[in-house]
C-alpha cells in the first residue's frame, strides 16, 4: 500500500494511436496516494482513450512515453495484471455477460486479487454479508444477486454495478470513465456518494468526466482539461466551475498562445 | 464415400437383410414392407458427399462402420454408467443396440402412458402398426430412415392416454455397444390434451463403432404439449444417424431440446411439421465438438396451418478439429398465414482447425407471416473478454466462462431444474477450460 502523496502514477509523454488516428498526443500526468483526479475534456478529447490504456484495454497502439505504475511499467502488465495490482476502470458502458453470475463474477475477481496477494480466499458466508452491504449502499436490488452480469441491467443500474465491484474490489488506483453520464440525479448522488466512500489516503481516483455536475457530489483535489490527446491546463475544483461557466474554448486558446 | 465403398455397404446391408428377415416380427405384410424399404435403399443409394445436405459429413470415417444389423445378443441388466439415476427410478424405458430390453424397462402404471416393445406390437397387431408407423418417403433426407424400415424390428412403442399428464418424465435410453449397426424405431403417439416430459438418452459401452441408426416419430394430437430433451453422450468412436418426425395438430405444442455432447459422428435430422392450425413448436439445440468430433444438424420446420409458431435456437462450440454445421430450413406453406417463425442460430470457433457451418434456409409461400432469422459464426467477445480480465480474472478462466456463458443460452431453457443442472454439468466437462470453471457453475 503507498503512502499517502506517494506518487501512484506518472504518466509521461503518452503518445497512442487506435487504428491509423491518433488519439493521445503527449499526455502527461501525475497522480498521488489520497488523491482525487477529474479529467475533463469535449468530447473525442481522449478521455476514455486515457482510461482504456491505463487498464490495459487492447484496441490501443502505445506509440511513444512512460506509464509508471507503483514503480513498475503499467504498459508491460496484461490487463489482468494490472487488475490484481490494485488498478480497477469503471466501464463507461459495461459489459453484458449473460450466464456469467454477477455474484460468481465479483467473487472470482476478489480471489484473484487475494490470491495474487498471498491471501486465502475469501469465506463464501462472510462474502454474501459483504456483497449485500455495499448493495445497500448502492441501492442496488437484491435480484443483483441472482442475475447474468449486467444482464438486462438499466443504464444506471449498470453504473452503480461498476461501483460496487469498486468497493469490494477497493483498488489502489481507481478509473472512472464517464461514471456519471446517463444518471438521473439521484442515481448520480447514490454513485457519488460511492466512490466517496472509496476516498483513503493510500488509494487514488482518476475520473474522467464530460460534466462538472459529477464535481457538486465528488469534489477532486486536482482537475485537467484534455484536449487533443494532452492535458492543456491543470487546477484545482475552482477550474471545473470555470469550465462549467466559460466552456473549453478559451482553454483552447491560452494553450494555443503558450 | 467412394463409389466400391457404397457399394460394398449396400451389398452387406442386403446381405444382412437376408439374413434377419426370416427373424423380424410382423407377418407377411411386414416383411413385404421391409423388402420394399430395403429395394427402395438399393435404388437410391446411401447418400454421400455428393448430397448437398450431406456433404459436410465425415463419410470416410462413416464408409468404416458397419451399416448392417447386428445378431441379437444377451443384453445386460445393470443400468450402464453415465445412465440417469435420478430418472432411471421413475418411468424407464431401454433399448440396447435398439432392442427393447423387458428386464430394464419399467413404466409406472396409473399415468396413462404405455409402452410395449416393437417387435412384440409387430407380432400382436400387424395391421394397426402398418398404419401407425410412417413409410419414410423418397426424399434424400429420407434414405436412413429407410435403411431403419428395412431392418423395423426393435424399439418402442409409446402412447400417452387422452388428457393424461404424467407428472414424472419418461426416460428412454438408448445404449449401443459393439461393433455392430443397431436400427431402432421409437413412436410416440400423444393424446388430446396430454402432457409428457420425454428425456431420450444416448449412451455406448467401451469401444462401440457401429453405426447406430434411429428413425423416431412423435406425433402430437390436438392439444397435445411434449416436452423432448435428448442428450447425447456416446463415446469417441460412436457413429449416430437419425431421422426424427413430428408431426403437430391444432393447439398442439412440441419442445425439443437436443444437446450434442459426444460421439464420433452425430448426424441428427428432425424434421417438424405444424400441421394444425395454433400448433407451436420450439426446437433448442447445443453441439460441442472437440477432438476429432462431428455434429451436423439438419433440420426443417414446416409451417402447414395458420398460426402456427416456431422458435428455433442453435448454439454450436468447435475446438481441436471438431466439425459442426446446422442447416435449417423453415418453411412456411401456402395454408400459414399469420405464421410467426423464428430462427437464431449462434456458432463458436475456439481453435484455427475448428469448423462450423451454418445456412439458414427459408422458404415463405405465404404473404402475411413473420419471420426473422439471424445466424453469426465467431470468436468470443473481444469486449466481454476485456471485461472479465480487467476485474482480473485470468484468461483460461474467462474463455471458460464466456463459453459457457454462450452455452447457456441453450441450456438455461431446460425445464426441469436436476435435469438442467446435469446437462449444465456436461456441458463444462466439454468445454477446453473445464477445470478452471467448475467452481463457477
Amino acid at each position: 500500500m503507498p503512502a499517502k502523496g506517494e506518487i501512484i502514477l506518472s504518466v509521461e509523454n503518452l503518445h497512442v494511436k487506435a487504428g491509423s488516428h491518433k488519439i493521445l498526443n503527449g499526455l502527461s500526468l501525475e497522480v498521488r496516494a489520497g488523491e482525487m483526479h477529474a479529467i475533463m475534456g469535449p468530447n473525442g478529447s481522449g478521455k476514455s482513450t486515457l482510461a482504456g490504456v491505463l487498464a490495459g484495454r487492447p484496441d490501443y497502439e502505445i506509440v511513444s512515453g512512460k506509464v509508471n505504475y507503483l514503480g513498475r511499467d503499467l504498459l508491460a502488465m496484461p490487463a489482468e495484471e494490472r487488475a490484481r495490482e490494485g488498478v480497477f476502470l469503471a466501464f463507461q458502458y459495461p459489459v453484458e455477460i449473460p450466464g456469467v453470475n454477477n455474484v460468481y463474477l465479483l467473487k472470482a475477481a476478489l480471489n484473484a486479487l487475494r490470491k495474487h496477494r498471498g491471501l486465502a480466499e475469501v469465506d463464501a458466508f462472510e462474502f454474501l454479508g459483504l456483497v449485500r452491504e455495499k448493495m445497500k449502499l448502492m441501492q442496488m436490488d437484491e435480484s443483483f444477486l441472482s442475475r447474468g452480469v449486467n444482464e438486462g441491467f438499466s443504464g444506471g443500474e449498470k453504473k452503480r454495478n461498476e461501483v460496487l465491484q469498486m468497493t469490494i474490489l477497493e483498488p489502489t488506483l481507481a478509473l472512472l470513465d464517464e461514471t456519471d453520464s446517463g444518471l438521473d440525479i439521484d442515481a448520480l448522488k447514490v454513485v457519488a456518494a460511492g466512490v466517496n466512500t472509496l476516498r483513503h489516503d493510500e488509494r487514488a481516483i482518476v475520473m474522467v468526466t464530460h460534466y462538472q455536475r459529477l464535481l457538486d457530489y465528488i469534489v477532486p483535489d486536482r482537475v485537467h482539461v484534455l484536449a487533443s490527446g494532452r492535458i492543456i491546463k491543470s487546477g484545482d475544483k475552482d477550474l471545473a466551475l470555470e469550465l462549467e461557466r466559460r466552456g473549453y474554448d478559451w482553454v483552447r486558446q491560452e494553450a494555443s498562445a503558450a | 464415400m467412394s463409389a466400391a465403398t457404397a457399394g460394398s455397404a449396400l451389398e452387406r446391408i442386403e446381405r444382412a437383410h437376408g439374413a434377419a428377415r426370416g427373424h423380424m416380427h410382423g407377418g407377411a405384410a411386414w416383411d413385404r414392407r421391409r423388402g420394399d424399404a430395403l429395394a427402395r435403399l438399393m435404388a437410391q443409394g446411401l447418400p454421400d458427399r455428393r448430397d448437398e445436405n450431406w456433404k459436410y459429413l465425415d463419410w470416410a470415417e462413416i464408409g468404416r462402420r458397419e451399416f448392417a444389423l447386428s445378431a441379437p445378443g444377451e443384453p445386460g441388466v445393470a443400468l450402464p454408467a453415465g445412465a440417469l439415476a435420478e430418472l432411471a427410478q421413475g418411468s424407464i424405458v431401454v433399448l440396447v443396440d435398439g432392442r427393447y430390453v423387458e428386464q430394464m424397462s419399467t413404466v409406472m402404471g396409473g399415468a396413462g402412458v404405455s409402452v410395449e416393445d416393437l417387435s412384440s406390437a409387430l407380432e400382436r397387431d400387424p395391421a394397426a402398426l402398418a398404419e401407425a408407423l410412417r413409410v419414410p418417403g423418397d426424399g434424400a433426407d429420407d434414405r436412413f430412415a429407410l435403411l431403419a424400415e428395412a431392418f423395423v424390428e426393435g424399439g418402442a412403442v409409446i402412447r400417452v392416454a387422452d388428457e393424461a399428464a404424467p407428472e414424472a418424465p419418461l426416460y428412454v435410453l438408448h445404449f449401443s455397444t459393439g461393433r455392430d449397426a443397431s436400427h431402432a424405431r421409437v413412436l410416440v403417439e400423444a393424446g388430446r390434451n396430454s402432457r409428457l416430459q420425454l428425456v431420450e438418452h444416448f449412451l455406448t459401452g467401451e469401444g462401440t463403432t457401429g453405426l447406430s441408426n434411429l428413425a423416431c416419430e412423435v406425433r402430437l394430437a390436438e392439444g397435445a404439449a411434449v416436452d423432448h430433451l435428448r442428450l447425447y453422450q456416446q463415446g469417441v468412436e460412436s457413429v449416430h444417424v437419425e431421422t426424427l418426425l413430428a408431426t403437430q395438430a391444432r393447439d398442439s405444442r412440441y419442445r425439443q431440446q437436443l444437446f450434442a455432447l459426444g460421439g464420433r459422428i452425430l448426424r441428427s435430422n428432425v424434421h417438424v411439421r405444424l400441421e394444425g392450425p395454433a400448433a407451436e413448436c420450439d426446437v433448442h439445440g447445443l453441439f460441442m465438438v472437440d477432438g476429432s468430433r462431428q455434429a451436423d444438424l439438419y433440420t426443417v420446420i414446416e409451417h402447414v396451418a395458420a398460426h402456427t409458431r416456431s422458435n428455433e435456437l442453435v448454439r454450436g462450440v468447435a475446438t481441436d478439429r471438431g466439425r459442426g454445421s446446422f442447416n435449417g430450413r423453415i418453411i412456411v406453406g401456402e395454408g400459414a398465414s399469420k405464421a410467426d417463425s423464428r430462427q437464431s442460430s449462434r456458432n463458436l470457433i475456439l481453435s484455427p482447425l475448428a469448423e462450423i457451418n451454418t445456412r439458414p434456409q427459408l422458404e415463405i409461400l405465404t404473404d402475411d407471416v413473420k419471420c426473422s432469422h439471424g445466424a453469426t459464426t465467431g470468436s468470443l467477445d473481444a469486449n466481454q473478454m476485456f471485461y472479465l480480465l480487467s476485474r482480473g480474472i485470468d484468461r483460461e478462466t474467462a474463455r471458460g466462462l464466456l463459453t459457457f456463458a454462450f452455452c447457456e443460452d441453450v441450456v438455461a431453457l431446460v425445464a426441469l431444474p436436476g435435469l438442467r443442472r446435469h446437462v449444465e454439468e456436461l456441458v463444462v466437462g466439454r468445454l477446453p477450460d473445464r477445470d478452471v470453471i467448475r467452481e463457477f457453475v
